[in-house]
């Protein structure tokens, strides 16, 4: 009898003792899967509404994967939450509903800038954990990390971030598929979603700020040189790559890495590619591998990697990775295209 | 307003031999300076044999090693020259000032908000380009500066020749050739330290002015308004270039009142 | 007045903001090209080169040298050779006379002060049979070595070769997610493990950082070294034919070494990619000019700020060590002290390892430093096996003259073949000693790395100590 009642009492603490009982970890975990519910929901009609497109029920129910009738629920909670009102059977955000989808996005984009800079996760795991960590992070959390990372204005992925008071600038830029062909641009922003698409484009080597010129612009497919190297990509991904023009002082025809010279030759850098970041950025250019700089080959190491380079009269060790996202000037181009000027000139 | 400003910026300068360091925020730093007169920070890119200098200037043996970092614990003499005591304090070896490893921020904060008398810069003569990356920066947040130029005779064994009267007069502050390791130049490098902090040298530094177009206007811009709000900083384009790099201690400090009580 | 200026210091920060966005993030770099520019202006103005004289033609004469494909590695593995057995030769003549005066000459003297005093038996026990014992031992054989290997190795650093080994070995520790650089903290760590955690501050990526100071352990420290010698003489020396013996035995103990430099590898390639992968990682190496060592400045310098600074670090965890190993050895529970009570109850948990229970409390009570590792189970087995005839007393560490006097008292203790193989490989594959421990969690200030550092290498002992067992029952 005794041990009943003793067993009883025991499962009773388990369950029930406040805060850290089973119960109230269950409430939170039903709290917090319908706080995810509305912020994604709130987040899906912001985007909707910056792609100026309707937000419907079926669009809903496909972002969030839900069923129509739990997404009428949500909506009839959003409703008199204030967020949302509905019009013509489309969705809109209130104002109040739109700082908060804000709110939600600077924490997105701030943590993946974060995971881009600060950490050594993958380029293509950045999404997926900034779309969990937008829901944990408390805004005070969001703020401090903004501090410390210098108050970053732009994602990774070349999106701005929304200030803390809720001004985004607006959208630049056209997609790839608008641009005409032999037509040089400069990609401002890849969407990182849906993954899989997200995931071919970088695997092709794309970046903002990455310049691009098109080759053929067709409805089956977009083909342009980036980097030196042909891509080639369906519409339906190239549709995903938003572009500015460049004016024509600016574009850099030919595309050659450190990596390709030899020892003993020297080369004039021209930059450093976005794929490098963060502190290994700042690190090459504090050791002044900044544009127009003369670099020299040395010597290499006893295992052949990494090389001795010469920088401002200074000797630093790079890798070949590292030489491999720093470019430089390709003379031989050059001097072909003085000749090019010269036969012009001759005709 | 504005007239207030003017006559405190006139007494300040009215007593030249003051010392100029701001105490409050050398307390905050942990340093104490109860017993001295003058605070002197040592700074210079890693092997630049910045501990040599230190070495000879406060005859205490403090050893550090070939590489960055390797000063983790702030190293702090002191000696005395011509009756006045000086502390020194040795900062962390680096390549920048702007980065954000916790080195140069440490440097950085000391150089800005400690205010030391004087800031020398120890330069590797033999590789003096990269080095000067450090010292224009010094420059952009201190005028007190005297730069050692360190590894003289080791630059010209490999027949490399510095014109230290061009460098000091590009650079708006004593250049002062040494080589510390066999002690040469160090008593030219107290005389410059004493006559920089006293007052009797007074620096003009370089300052930064040629940016990208696009940056010059929005530094432009901007540190106009600054200057109107804050009439008696010394280097309102740098404060601006921090601002557009969204440096948040410098925002911070701007918005506390920490920034003017920096002005002298 | 007051409210006026917040709103203008507001105005000026929205106003930055905007700017911001108009300009693009990439103002760091356009500021450090424009800093460049000037810097490069000056230079050029004020710096003549004389081009016809090419500069640094010695320098570049060393590192083609150094960094050769052919001579590169083997001109490294000489000069580290030469400065282990500088080391280990140069260390055996002061450590010698040091045991003799702080241990066989002031105990003695010590004691029978203390016995005219009539100080209480547990009292002079504890502080000198325990506390100074330890504190005796660890210096004598701590000081000497250190007091040589750090001086060469901070003069290798001052002359600038250093940076060059950590050149040509950065390709081999690249492809294991490490830094170069951890070729020298893993050379460092054959001094002293706690020496090699703090060198790990030359390595300025917070994910190679770690790496290098979690697989320090895995270099054999000279506290180690011992150990080693002695076991690898007793057990496997005398398996071998006579006149191999020594030769065998060598072999085996640089087998250990060599296996610890593979174990490190290989933890920092699996470290890497498994629980420090979300750790920010990035590569910088700047190769300094050659420069004359100064020769009598390293020696002081090195010596006050690494061997003395590492050895106060182990005094101050020898001496409550050495107290407890005398307390255990003294406190009785029944008829047993509570050394033995231990002993017995481990003693099967240690058989299944191919150990044994006095191993197991010789390395948790030893745990401040390796050196007194050997004495301490000395002690331990002449209590389990109750031998009156050698040693000092319960709960008092001793040595002895010569390995077969040891290899007497071993083999009463029920000591195999296996046993001392095992023994080898659990003086690689355990926990860092305290003072190591200690100073991990001074340099990450994490006690999750800390945690991790202790753990990560006994359990791999544990794991590889059984298969050990498991496999020899099976062949032998």
């Amino acid at each position: 009898m005794i041990e009943i009642i003793f067993i009883t009492v025991i499962t009773l603490v388990i369950f029930f003792f406040p805060k850290i009982g089973l119960f109230f970890r269950w409430k939170v975990l039903q709290e917090k899967t319908e706080r995810i519910l509305i912020e994604d929901a709130l987040k899906h009609l912001y985007d909707c509404e910056d792609k100026k497109v309707d937000c419907t029920l079926k669009s809903l129910a496909g972002a969030l994967s839900l069923s129509d009738e739990k997404i009428l629920h949500l909506i009839a909670q959003l409703e008199t939450m204030q967020l949302v009102f509905t019009k013509e059977n489309t969705f809109h955000l209130t104002s109040e509903g739109r700082s908060y989808a804000l709110r939600i996005i600077r924490i997105h984009r701030l943590w993946e800038r974060y995971l881009a800079d600060s950490t050594g996760v993958q380029e293509i795991e950045w999404h997926t954990q900034a779309e969990k960590r937008e829901h944990q992070l408390s805004i005070e959390e969001a703020e401090r990390l903004a501090k410390e990372m210098g108050n970053p204005i732009v994602d990774p992925h070349g999106d701005p971030i929304p200030t803390v008071s809720g001004e985004i600038p607006k959208k630049k830029g056209m997609v790839l598929t608008e641009v005409k062909e032999k037509e040089t641009v400069q990609i401002i922003h890849i969407e990182d979603e849906p993954k899989t698409v997200y995931a071919q484009l970088i695997a092709q080597g794309l970046h903002p700020e990455m310049q691009i010129t098109i080759i053929e612009n067709s409805p089956e497919r977009i083909r342009f040189e980036a980097n030196g190297e042909e891509c080639i990509l369906a519409p339906i991904f190239a549709n995903n790559i938003s572009v500015i023009p460049i004016p024509e002082e600016k574009i850099q025809r030919t595309f050659k890495t450190l990596a390709a010279i030899s020892l003993g030759e020297k080369a004039k850098i021209l930059g450093i590619a976005k794929s490098c970041r963060g502190s290994q950025r700042r690190r090459l250019m504090d050791f002044g591998i900044t544009p127009g700089t003369i670099i020299e080959a040395e010597f290499q190491s006893a295992g052949g990697d990494p090389i001795a380079y010469n920088v401002r009269g200074a000797l630093v060790a790079l890798r070949k990775k590292q030489a491999e996202q720093i470019y430089i000037e390709d003379e031989l181009k050059t001097e072909e295209r003085m000749s090019d000027i010269v036969s012009k000139k001759r005709h | 307003m504005s007239d207030i400003t003017i006559t405190m910026n006139t007494t300040t300068t009215q007593c030249e031999t003051c010392p100029s360091h701001n105490k409050a925020n050398l307390i905050k730093l942990g340093i104490d300076m109860s017993e001295f007169d003058f605070v002197v920070a040592l700074a210079g890119n890693p092997n630049t044999g910045k501990s040599t200098v230190f070495n000879n200037l406060t005859g205490l043996r403090q050893h550090t090693g070939n590489w960055p970092g390797k000063t983790v614990t702030r190293a702090e003499g002191g000696f005395s020259y011509n009756e006045k005591k000086y502390k020194i304090v040795d900062l962390p070896g680096t390549y920048s000032l702007l980065s954000t490893s916790t080195d140069e921020e440490v440097a950085r904060n000391f150089i800005l908000f400690g205010q030391p008398d004087v800031t020398v810069v120890v330069v590797d003569s033999t590789r003096l380009e990269r080095n000067l990356n450090l010292v224009l920066q010094i420059l952009e947040i201190t005028e007190r500066v005297v730069i050692c130029l360190n590894l003289i005779d080791e630059a010209r064994r490999n027949h490399i020749i510095i014109d230290e009267r061009t460098l000091s007069r590009e650079l708006g502050v004593p250049v002062i050739p040494a080589s510390a390791r066999v002690g040469t130049g160090v008593p030219e490098l107290l005389h410059f330290i004493d006559a920089v902090a006293t007052g009797k040298y007074v620096c003009r530094p370089h300052r930064l002015s040629k940016y990208t177009k696009q940056l010059t206007r929005a530094i432009e811009k901007l540190s106009k308004k600054i200057a109107i709000q804050f009439p008696t900083l010394p280097n309102t384009r740098w404060v601006a270039m921090r601002l557009l790099e969204g440096d948040q201690r410098i925002m911070d400090a701007m918005q506390n009142g920490e920034l003017e009580n920096l002005l002298r | 007045m007051k409210t006026e200026k917040e709103n203008t210091v507001k105005e000026i920060l929205s106003t930055a903001h905007s700017l911001r966005w108009e300009i693009g993030e990439n103002v760091h770099d356009s500021l450090i090209e424009s800093i460049y520019n000037d810097a490069s202006r000056i230079a050029n103005t004020v710096v003549r080169k004389d081009e016809k004289k090419s500069q640094f033609n010695l320098d570049r004469t060393i590192d083609k040298i150094v960094t050769s494909r052919w001579l590169g590695f083997p001109l490294m593995f000489f000069l580290l050779a030469i400065v282990f057995w500088l080391t280990v030769e140069g260390a055996n003549v002061p450590s010698g006379l040091l045991a003799s005066l702080l241990i066989d000459t002031l105990h003695p003297i010590l004691k029978n002060f203390a016995e005219t005093l009539h100080t209480p038996w547990w009292l002079s026990g504890v502080l000198l049979d325990g506390a100074y014992l330890a504190m005796a031992w660890v210096v004598s054989v701590m000081l000497p070595p250190m007091a040589i290997f750090f001086p060469l190795f901070t003069l290798l650093e001052d002359f600038g070769y250093l940076p060059r080994v950590a050149f040509n070995m950065d390709n081999l520790f690249r492809k294991a997610g490490a830094h170069g650089k951890q070729a020298l903290t893993m050379s460092m760590g054959f001094g002293c493990n706690a020496a090699g955690v703090i060198a790990a501050r030359i390595i300025d990526s917070p994910r190679e950082r770690l790496i290098a100071i979690i697989t320090n352990n895995f270099s054999l420290c000279n506290g180690r070294w011992p150990t080693q010698i002695l076991v690898a003489t007793i057990f496997i020396g005398s398996a071998a034919p006579a006149y191999l013996a020594g030769v065998i035995s060598a072999a085996a103990v640089v087998g250990i070494a060599v296996l610890g430099i593979a174990l490190s590898l290989i933890v920092s390639w699996w470290l890497s990619k498994t629980i420090l992968k979300g750790e920010a990682s990035a590569f910088s190496l700047e190769l300094p000019p050659y420069r004359p060592p100064r020769i009598l400045q390293t020696l002081y310098t090195s010596l006050i700020d690494r061997t003395i600074f590492v050895l106060w670090r182990a005094i101050i965890f020898a001496v409550p060590a050495g107290i407890i190993i005398w307390l255990v050895g003294n406190i009785y529970i029944g008829n047993l002290s509570l050394a033995e009570h231990f002993v017995q109850w481990s003693n099967p948990f240690g058989i299944f390892l191919g150990l044994n229970g006095v191993i197991l409390l010789a390395y948790i009570i030893a745990i401040p430093a390796n050196e007194i590792v050997i004495p301490t189970i000395l002690m331990l087995t002449v209590m389990v096996i109750g031998a009156t005839d050698v040693g000092a007393g319960a709960g008092v560490m001793f040595e002895l003259d010569s390995p077969s006097e040891v290899a007497k008292v071993l083999h009463a203790g029920g000591w195999t073949l296996l046993t001392g193989i095992n023994l080898m490989l659990f003086s690689l594959l355990h926990n860092p000693c305290s003072t190591t421990i200690f100073t991990i969690y001074k340099e990450t200030r994490s006690w999750k790395w800390t945690a991790v550092a202790t753990f990560l290498p006994i359990v791999m002992g544990f794991a590889v100590c059984f298969v050990t067992a498991q496999l020899w029952k099976l062949f032998i």
